[in-house]
């Protein structure tokens, strides 16, 4: 009875925010947009984080599908919804390769690598000038679906829709076990036969590329991106901030988190422009002090009346 | 052919020689216990059988094959199983997630016919209440659910890291029982760690001694505990 509960509230949810265009006028649509693009983010990181591998290269993922996608179009004169596709493929595909490298690093190092790697691309592309456009960046002929908010709306959902039916089938499979064993205790789960490099490259190019049609779909939704914008350390600042306030090692508690501290942020941006990447780290800091498992860890506690 | 034998085992790290020129062999159906003072290297013997570990030279065969240098989850995957002395029970998951884990990806079971295993297993080891989360059982419960977590890889081969420290006697003697009752149904091939002499003498035909890495002393235990340097390894020069 609890799971019918469960899908008929998701099947709800669904429902309304695929009818949100119809009350909401262009700006909360583009808050929207926002929020669900975070929300993405967050809850593919999060997906990873499920194996205990904590990713700083969400924005390198993102910024690269940002920029994969845009150079399709410019470069290679590809139709922008199939750059979107294309774009997407490319960031997995690069992230299948790169995994084999940073995967073999664990803890502090695992970490601190991808946060380097969203910088080599930056660097990269900063420097790339005839190709990328340099640190100008680059501007698309148009945007996609001729800047339709309501098609942009529906884009972005769509993306988040497929992020959510990704993480869903991670709780659900085998993937679920084989993750979570990994995180607890590397030796103990190659002893029971998971291949810990094979699950770990599957997590990890899976989340990339998710992060990477995220980032395609930015770019093609505002027709133009620089280094700057594309590798924003908000986009791996934010949705890290995102799951530990809703909850990590789950779907829903990324998602809660990215409603909150989503519309909080364009509140954040307007009150201190300069300062509001400071509000999430003291975001980030109270929370793993005070509820370590976030929002939706509290609430579970409050309902079983125990630690979950 | 016996079903797991090593030849000139060695482990060094750096200078120090952990596991030194060990040759034994173990068969089906038999109860072997690999006995030694602290720091004899009765656990890392086993983490190079079991792949935790790659031997630094000498060879582990299993059925015949050499797996000295297979990766541990391939050998989880063939049949060699073992559980672990400093136990870390998976406590994001169930105590039938734990044991379930085996089962999917040492047997390539799904996730249905994987539970279903599982809870024949545990039921076997009347391990109950399994949707419990680990962090509420007993040191009993728990090594019941290590001793079910290797069983659940289907194995051929089990190596038991001292699963009876920790237990009072009338639990050691349950455990002692059900891990025979285990190997004669399923045929295995058992190595025990064990520091407990009691257990070693009621549960195993043949021990094997180790010392500083080395081999010192094989045979029965009657035998073995009368051997003057297995009684010097153990109480120093003094005895």
């Amino acid at each position: 009875m609890k799971r019918n509960t469960l899908y008929l509230a998701a099947a709800a949810a669904a429902v309304l925010a695929a009818a949100l265009p119809a009350f909401l006028g262009a700006y909360p649509l583009n808050v929207a947009r926002s929020v669900m693009t975070y929300m993405a983010l967050a809850v593919s990181w999060d997906m990873l984080l499920r194996s205990g591998q904590i990713s700083f290269g969400i924005a390198g993922l993102f910024g690269l599908g940002s920029y994969a996608s845009a150079l399709l179009v410019l470069r290679a004169g590809m139709d922008p919804a199939m750059s979107l596709v294309f774009a997407t493929l490319f960031t997995g595909a690069l992230a299948f390769t790169i995994g084999f490298a940073v995967l073999r690093l664990r803890a502090m190092y695992f970490s601190i690598t991808t946060l380097a790697l969203a910088e080599i691309f930056r660097i990269v592309l900063h420097n790339l000038h005839d190709f990328s456009g340099g640190p100008e960046g680059v501007v698309l002929p148009g945007v996609i679906f001729g800047g339709d908010t309501r098609a942009l709306y529906w884009l972005c959902l769509g993306g988040l829709a497929i992020t959510l039916g990704v993480s869903w089938y991670f709780e659900k499979s085998k993937l679920h076990l084989a993750l979570t064993a990994i995180r607890n205790d590397e030796t103990s789960a190659r002893s029971s036969g998971v291949d810990i490099f094979r699950y770990l490259l599957i997590a990890f190019t899976i989340t990339s590329t998710l992060q990477g049609m995220m980032g395609a779909i930015q770019v093609q939704s505002y027709g133009f991106t620089t280094p700057e914008t594309a590798f924003d350390a908000n986009f791996t600042l934010l949705p890290l901030a995102m799951a530990l306030l809703g909850g990590i090692h789950s779907t829903l508690g990324p998602m809660a988190g990215a409603v909150l501290l989503g519309i909080a942020s364009e509140w954040l941006k307007l009150k201190i422009p300069y300062g509001h990447l400071v509000v999430y780290g003291i975001i980030i800091v109270l929370v793993i002090l005070l509820m370590p498992r976030g929002l939706v860890g509290l609430a579970r506690k409050r309902r079983t009346g125990r630690g979950a | 052919m016996k079903t797991l034998v090593t030849e000139h085992l060695t482990k060094r790290f750096l200078g120090l020689v952990a596991v030194n020129d060990v040759s034994f062999s173990l068969d089906a159906g038999e109860i072997l216990g690999i006995i030694g003072p602290n720091g004899a290297g009765k656990t890392t013997f086993i983490h190079l059988v079991s792949g935790i570990l790659m031997p630094s030279s000498g060879k582990v065969l299993y059925k015949g094959r050499d797996v000295s240098y297979t990766p541990a989850h391939e050998r989880a995957r063939a049949g060699i199983a073992r559980t672990f002395q400093l136990i870390h029970p998976l406590e994001n998951l169930t105590v039938i997630e734990n044991v379930m884990i085996g089962a999917v990806f040492s047997r390539g079971q799904s996730l249905k016919e994987a539970r279903k295993s599982a809870e024949g297993i545990c039921e076997s080891l009347r391990l109950g209440d399994l949707g419990r989360d680990t962090a509420s059982l007993s040191i009993l419960e728990i090594k019941k659910m290590e001793i079910a977590r290797a069983l659940a890889n289907g194995p051929e081969v089990l190596f038991l890291d001292e699963v009876m420290a920790g237990l009072n006697t009338d639990e050691t003697r349950q455990m002692i029982s059900m891990v025979k009752a285990i190997a004669k149904e399923r045929g295995l091939a058992v190595g025990v760690v064990e520091h407990v002499m009691g257990v070693i003498r009621e549960l195993t035909e043949r021990v094997i001694v180790l010392e500083s890495g080395e081999l010192i002393a094989e045979g029965p235990y009657s035998e073995v505990s009368k051997n003057p340097r297995v009684i010097e390894a153990y109480l120093g020069g003094a005895a």
